[in-house]
């Protein structure tokens, strides 16, 4: 009979309490309503910038995805158009992060990352509302309010995520 | 700090509106939805003009009513009893307008049919299928309530038939369109649209371009055709799909044919347009009933002799006829229709 | 500049950045955000558009989308949702609609209103 063994290192320890805390702040966000369907603070985010920074593009990726079932799983609308959204939106977050990722680091901080990130999460979000939720909504009038609660948040968020980084 | 003031900036721009000088009021009299529109003018001004516009035609309403206690009912009953009854000035020019419209419409205008228009439930504000006595509607039609029949004699007037009952349904709205017209032009409005239950008139223009009026597709939630209405013309329509019930699966609209005494049928809606002169309102509710009234082939004959040039007539989806004149102002949005309307030489 | 105290110091390429999503944003509602009265509502049910509804008007319309049927009001050239079978009402609390452009979308019974402008068709329906 062969035992497996799987070895955990304290990086795993950290990064699996990283994930918990994102999961956590998500859903602790969801219950809060906000004045307008879309517009969140997001501030799960900070954790996926923080792992950006500290462990790379890889982990952050996993804590960020694993963040989106998890949290759709614990409120209960997994595979629902919310779920569909958050992963839109965090696919292109993720993608624009790992383009913006090597930015040099004299220039740009995580507050860079973290505006990038937020224009790419609503315009994905808007994508798939306008593309194949209800096609060809009138979704314009929206576009100027998500961008500006994208620029609003992704600074505090970048902010936030700099002074925890800086500590 | 200075991202805060930049923001605040970005909103205060984001609010600045560019708006026209146009106003709309919306109200609900001669028991339709009315909408009057005016543009260039002070807000103040336009309020209370369209209210003052609005008070006219409750007045108008409630003294012209075919059903409920009014002027007209208490003529009614005065004609029923064969009695004489005092008249004021404007219900008797009115009636004498009436009576030659009717008369130049070869009687399918007859605002002296209310006795029929009651048989088959009209008569109501809201109304349900009626099944009716045939033998009712043949003595009705039998008794032959001409407009002819009333005889004025300065503030007296009289009926020489019992069975004259006005219903001045067909009338009433366009009148109050003239009256309109008349108070827009004496408080100085220059520009304005006055909608009364589908029944437009207009006044001026739209800034730097005519009004544009909609006609409403008879079967369909849209515009089927865009036209634009010079100062002081009237479009009006009559259709089966305003005022309507279905019984086993026949369709009974408002608008009776006298000579039968039963609901036109086999056609959707006439639309006709009245040039600017002083009883153009009232011409564009009148007018468009005897072409709706008459035989299938003897339209253009009716329209002929109501003196109408533009006009548009609705059978059905692919029966489509509109004059040469109207043609050239009309814009189709219905493709279909554009495609299936028959251009009527004159 | 120093008014509020950041508990960061944002880098050059940060403002850059911060600077170029501010410009994008004022841009978004100069060009986005119309402040024209509506003249017509186009309401759609997932990838159809069922109807293009003159505001001129008093109705209600009932649309059945996958999560039940919605009212929608129509009243004097406004529209709004009045009744939703959705969980979070975020359309119901979108509450009315009046200017050229402005959409409420119920995304569970996938179920859109739109607000069209001036460029309408015509000033007043004849009927």
């Amino acid at each position: 009979m062969t035992h497996l063994t799987i070895k955990t290192t304290t990086q795993d320890h950290q990064i699996a309490k990283l994930t918990a805390l994102a999961i956590g702040l998500h859903v602790l966000e969801a219950v809060f309503p906000s004045p307008l369907p879309g517009v969140k603070p997001g501030i799960a985010n900070i954790v996926t910038l923080y792992v950006l920074a500290e462990y790379g593009f890889a982990t952050a990726a996993w804590v960020s995805l694993l963040r989106v079932f998890a949290s759709s799983l614990l409120l209960g609308h997994f595979l629902s158009p919310t779920f569909v959204l958050s992963l839109s939106g965090s696919l292109f977050s993720l993608t624009t992060l790992f383009f913006t990722q090597h930015l040099p680091k004299k220039y740009f901080s995580v507050i860079t990352f973290s505006v990038l990130a937020a224009f790419a999460h609503i315009a994905g979000q808007l994508l798939v509302v306008r593309l194949w939720l209800i096609p060809h909504a009138g979704v314009a009038y929206l576009i100027p309010v998500f961008a500006l609660a994208a620029l609003i948040f992704g600074i505090i968020n970048g902010l936030v995520s700099a002074k925890l980084l800086n500590d | 700090m200075r991202f805060f003031l930049i923001l605040g900036l970005a909103l205060l721009l984001a609010s600045c509106s560019q708006k026209e000088p146009i106003y709309n009021q919306q109200s609900y009299v001669f028991g339709t939805l009315v909408d009057i529109t005016i543009y260039g003018e002070a807000e103040e001004k336009s309020q209370a003009v369209s209210n003052e516009i609005i008070h006219i035609f409750q007045k108008l309403h409630n003294r012209l009513h075919a059903w409920q206690p009014s002027e007209i009912t208490e003529l009614n009953k005065a004609f029923a009893q064969g009695k004489h009854i005092t008249i004021q000035p404007d219900v008797a020019t009115i009636l004498a307008d009436a009576t030659k419209l009717s008369g130049q419409s070869k009687g399918t205008f007859n605002p002296a049919i209310g006795g029929l228009i009651n048989a088959w439930g009209f008569q109501k504000d809201e109304f349900k299928p009626t099944k009716v006595d045939e033998n009712n509607i043949k003595n009705l039609v039998a008794a032959n309530p001409q407009m002819t029949d009333i005889v004025i004699e300065n503030d007296q007037v009289f009926s020489t038939n019992p069975s004259v009952q006005l219903d001045l349904g067909g009338y009433a709205k366009g009148y109050a369109l003239d009256i309109a017209l008349a108070y827009l032009r004496k408080q100085g409005i220059k520009n304005a649209l006055v909608n009364i239950g589908g029944n437009i008139i207009a006044l001026g223009q739209h800034g730097d371009k005519p009004w544009r009026v909609g006609i409403q597709h008879p079967r369909q939630p849209s515009a089927i055709a865009t036209l634009d209405l010079p100062s002081g013309w009237a479009i009006g329509t009559s259709g089966d799909y305003q005022r309507f019930f279905e019984l086993d699966g026949k369709r009974y609209c408002h608008i009776i044919d006298p000579t039968t005494g039963y609901p036109v049928q086999n056609i959707q809606s006439v639309t006709v347009l009245i040039p600017a002169q002083n009883n153009a309102g009232t011409l564009s509710d009148v007018a468009s009933k005897p072409i709706f009234i008459a035989k299938p082939n003897s339209r253009t004959d009716a329209a002929k002799i109501m003196g109408i040039e533009n006009f548009l007539i609705i059978e059905s989806e692919n029966q489509i006829q509109i004059s040469t004149a109207m043609a050239k102002r009309i814009t189709w949005l219905d493709t279909n229709a554009a495609k299936q309307a028959v251009i009527m030489q004159p | 500049m120093n008014a509020i105290k950041l508990p960061f110091k944002p880098l050059i390429g940060d403002w850059l950045v911060i600077i170029a999503s501010l410009i994008v944003v004022l841009f978004l509602f100069k060009t986005l955000w119309v402040r024209e009265p509506a003249s017509q509502l186009k309401i759609r049910l997932a990838d159809k558009v069922i109807g293009t509804y003159d505001l001129n008007q008093t109705r209600e319309l009932h649309i059945h989308g996958p999560k039940g049927e919605a009212i929608i009001s129509i009243e004097n050239g406004k529209a709004r949702f009045k009744y939703s079978p959705c969980t979070n009402q975020y359309c119901v609390h979108q509450g009315w609609l009046s200017r050229a452009g402005q959409v409420a979308i119920c995304l569970p019974n996938q179920i859109s209103l739109q607000l069209l402008g001036a460029k309408s068709p015509y000033d007043s329906l004849n009927y």
